[in-house]
């Protein structure tokens, strides 16, 4: 009978102690389930399949540069000078009435990705910079020696930021780069040849693969940036009170002074990448 | 009729005080005025007339689900974990309204690999290295040598400096940078040539506390006032 009682006593200690743990856990349940939390955080419709690797897409957007560089180099700068146009990299003073030079329009589009959500990081550099703080150090430095040799890019994974790393050649593509490197006054090198390599861009991105929205969208920031850069100039050009502003349409530089619209220079740089660029988004993997 | 017991009588009163008080600090730690109480400590220099929540905007859900989606993140249940109460303030809150082309050191360039020692010294990246908030003062950083990081090769050609550039990094001078060029570019003013002629080392300490700008008022680009920042937000 005593016997009886304890077993009874034991399991109804084990009841309840069994009762007290599920109430808990179901407690625990309702308290991490109930509401939702806080949606997660996702990069909305950027997370996808990955399609291509980060090397293949930082060649594209850097094929996109080259050309947009070039462009704006010989066609604006080069030209424009022949006009009359002065190019400064001063340019965003007051006192200064003129426009981007080639690296600082560069510089210009860097900052414009920068402010963009896409995590894409793009600097210019260079062993003989007019500007000694780009002078390149360390890895970028051992790299680009390799560049000078064979012009091919260097990729590399940057432990301390995570970021993954690559490096273009920048190749004296257009007169303009050569006579103002050789008569710029704080240029450590005067003896500049068309078709040099005088430098190289850096890009630098988080992920080692990237969908195809991902990729568009590193396209789209850049092109947003070429665009916002050349409409910082535009705007610039409207606050000129001693120099003659040149008339801006459909015409270019070569044909007098003349200056594209932001739209005409996009859309001739789309028409110079287009090509390249879609070969390498169409590929079949 | 409402009766208390009188075996209840202490948990009563208890939860009537409870009640007030609570009542009491919500009252007084939401009203604009009890800012300066809750503050870490005074605004900086022409940040006296910014709101609590300017830079610290609410974190995203209710706090209910917000502590449930950092619990979860603590136990595994969930990738990432959520802001609690108020949002980190990070580097954008602070380009929101100064960001500007002109900056001739804007932070992104310093995540570039070259600038990957300076960094180690001074992380220029961020703002709060030299604007630390909270601090009644303009500029933070403990000490303003801080060319010194990445200029010291600098040479520059038809010097127009009676010291030139290359004798005053040579003799470490780097103090001296501050007195000529301010650091972001954004004032319009002439540079002298004669080091004499340079702002003096006190009113440049005096500005960093929070005193008249030594480098005039002529600015290309002014930061954005609260009004002008929640308008700017509407766009």
């Amino acid at each position: 009978m005593t016997f009886n009682k304890q077993i009874n006593f034991t399991s109804m200690k084990n009841i309840k102690q069994f009762s007290f743990i599920s109430v808990f856990a179901f407690a625990i349940n309702v308290f991490l389930t109930s509401c939702g939390g806080v949606p997660e955080e996702k990069s909305s419709a950027l997370v996808d399949e990955p399609v291509f690797s980060v090397d293949e897409v930082l060649e594209m957007v850097a094929k996109e540069n080259d050309i947009t560089r070039t462009l704006y180099t010989s066609a604006i700068v080069g030209q424009g000078k022949l006009q009359g146009m002065k190019f400064d990299e001063d340019w965003r003073k007051d006192d200064v009435e003129a426009g981007p030079l080639p690296a600082l329009f560069l510089r210009g589009i860097a900052t414009s990705i920068q402010k963009s959500p896409v995590p894409l990081g793009l600097y210019l550099g260079s062993d003989f910079p007019v500007n000694a703080a780009n002078k390149f150090v360390g890895k970028q430095a051992e790299l680009f020696e390799k560049i000078k040799a064979d012009q091919k890019p260097q990729f590399f994974y940057e432990e301390d930021t995570k970021l993954h790393t690559a490096m273009f050649v920048d190749l004296a593509s257009a007169a303009a780069c050569v006579t103002c490197h050789n008569d710029h006054k704080q240029s450590p090198k005067k003896d500049w040849k068309l078709g040099d390599v005088m430098g190289a861009t850096t890009w630098q991105y988080p992920k080692d693969s990237l969908s195809y929205k991902e990729t568009v969208a590193i396209l789209d920031s850049y092109a947003k940036g070429t665009l916002d850069t050349y409409k910082e100039y535009l705007s610039e050009i409207e606050a000129f009170v001693n120099s003659e502003k040149p008339e801006i349409g459909n015409k270019w530089p070569k044909d007098g002074k003349y200056l594209p619209t932001a739209e005409v220079f996009l859309d001739s740089v789309r028409k110079l990448t287009a090509y390249e660029t879609m070969k390498k988004l169409v590929v079949v993997k | 009729m409402f009766k208390v017991s009188p075996l209840r009588k202490r948990q009563f009163l208890g939860g009537i005080i409870g009640l007030v008080l609570g009542i009491s600090i919500f009252y007084f730690f939401t009203r604009k005025s009890s800012e300066t109480y809750i503050s870490l400590g005074p605004m900086n220099a022409g940040h006296e007339d910014l709101s609590c929540f300017t830079c610290h905007a609410d974190a995203k859900g209710n706090l209910w689900q917000q502590l449930q989606s950092n619990i979860s993140h603590a136990v595994g249940a969930r990738k990432d974990g959520v802001d609690f109460g108020t949002q980190d303030v990070t580097l954008n809150n602070c380009l929101g309204c100064h960001d500007r082309p002109n900056d001739r050191h804007p932070n992104y360039r310093f995540s570039e690999p070259r600038f990957k020692e300076a960094v180690k010294k001074i992380d220029a990246r961020t703002c709060i290295t030299c604007h630390s908030e909270h601090h009644s003062e303009r500029v933070t950083v403990a000490s303003i040598d801080y060319c010194m990081n990445c200029h010291q090769k600098l040479e520059v050609e038809n010097d127009p400096l009676d010291i030139d550039h290359k004798t005053l990094i040579a003799n470490e001078e780097w103090f001296t940078c501050i007195q000529c060029h301010d650091f972001h570019g954004n004032h319009t003013y002439k540079v002298p040539t004669k080091l004499k002629d340079t702002i003096p080392m006190k009113t440049i300490q005096d500005y960093f506390k929070g005193s008249e700008d030594p480098y005039g008022t002529n600015k290309k680009y002014i930061g954005l006032s609260q009004d002008e920042w929640l308008k700017s937000l509407e766009k």
